[in-house]
């Protein structure tokens, strides 16, 4: 077992927490985790999105398709 | 999260997208940096669409091209009706031709990160539990009840260390700067070494249990969070990371505004990737734009 501990300088925390978080029980933890995990249904999944513009560019030469590239701050199949 | 919700959540727009494009999801912030043929290609798109002089100036938005790189539609408008009506417009005027595929050559190394053979992508999603005022409106609601989505890499010696039992310190300093942060409104701030005021987090028998404190210098924004999950493995590797982030988060960051005013729960869970999502291939966002500093936390 390995048991990392690492204390800042600063000294603010005490000062600065917000109301205090408690120690996650088993139960608690299987439900969380269960609840966020991404619905396999959702209908944003129906597209069969590329993530390499590399690849639909050949795909889309391929098939005689336009791209449709969805560009964001961040990845839009990620976090925005 | 919100597009998710909202233009690709609508019936015709996702049916048109199926039928009559090769759709691709990107994070600009690469392809408009690239310097190899992909962000050439993207580039001589972007142009025609929200020209600019600068690489760091953002290209977001939608765009319809042919296969060629001709401007077909654009618009950063994310209205569904308005999305139908581009899809619309673009289908015609495109006018299909063969056109060859893209010489790909060398790739930017900066901005194509991979994880070296051996590591782990772990599926990292968030969502804030309570905390804030009743929606408005549908978007309102999309973004409060939104369950984020990145990636955390684990380097193949850290995957080692956790075969024999072990919790690598690196490890447990890139989930707590770059994955304990609350991503549901948009790209968080990060957490800078400094801002990790205490970190006690152990790995007993399969456990992983422990406490992470962060919070910046003049404390606008805290987390103070538990953890807690397990962790199995057979001969071939790690075959579960199944763990919860769970604790009270304060403040925003200049892209995720909108936060609950006061302190607020916030839920992590981090689930070993499978490959099965297309999602498991991006890379984590706190590697980009150097994937080094991401991995080789000290």
């Amino acid at each position: 077992m390995i048991r990392t501990a690492i204390l800042s300088s600063i000294a603010l925390l005490a000062s600065s927490a917000a109301a205090p978080a408690q120690q996650l029980t088993e139960r608690e933890f299987q439900s969380l985790h269960a609840e966020l995990q991404q619905p396999e249904d959702a209908a944003w999944r129906s597209v069969p999105w590329k993530v390499s513009l590399v690849e639909a560019q050949a795909e889309a030469a391929e098939q005689l398709k336009p791209l449709f590239i969805w560009a964001m701050d961040g990845h839009p199949l990620g976090c925005t | 999260m919100i597009d998710r919700a909202s233009t690709f959540a609508d019936s015709e727009v996702l049916k048109s997208l199926r039928q009559n494009f090769v759709p691709v999801a990107l994070d600009q912030a690469y392809q408009r940096r690239q310097e190899d043929a992909e962000g050439d290609f993207y580039r001589r798109i972007a142009q025609q669409g929200r020209p600019t002089s600068s690489r760091n100036a953002t290209t977001q938005g939608l765009y319809v091209a042919a296969p060629d790189g001709t401007l077909l539609g654009f618009t950063n408008n994310r209205s569904p009706d308005r999305i139908r009506r581009m899809l619309t417009e673009a289908l015609g005027r495109y006018q299909p031709a063969s056109t060859g595929r893209i010489e790909t050559g060398r790739r930017d190394p900066r901005y194509n990160p991979q994880l070296p053979a051996g590591g782990l992508v772990v599926r990292v999603q968030a969502r804030v539990l309570d905390g804030y005022d009743p929606p408005r409106n549908a978007m309102e609601d999309a973004f409060q009840t939104a369950l984020s989505r990145d990636n955390l890499w684990i380097s193949p010696s850290e995957h080692q260390q956790l075969l024999q039992q072990r919790l690598p310190d690196s490890l447990v300093r890139r989930i707590a700067r770059f994955h304990l942060v609350d991503n549901t409104r948009g790209e968080p701030p990060m957490w800078k070494a400094t801002e990790v005021q205490s970190v006690d987090v152990a790995l007993d028998d399969g456990v992983l249990a422990g406490r992470v404190q962060l919070a910046t210098a003049d404390g606008e924004r805290a987390y103070d969070v538990w953890l807690r999950g397990h962790l199995e493995h057979d001969q071939t590797g790690i075959t579960r990371f199944d763990v919860v982030a769970r604790g009270t988060f304060r403040g925003e960051g200049r892209y995720t505004r909108g936060a609950p005013k006061k302190p607020f729960p916030l839920a992590i869970s981090f689930t070993l990737a499978d490959g099965s999502d297309i999602a498991d291939e991006i890379p984590p966002q706190g590697s980009r734009g150097w994937v080094q500093g991401y991995i080789d936390l000290r």
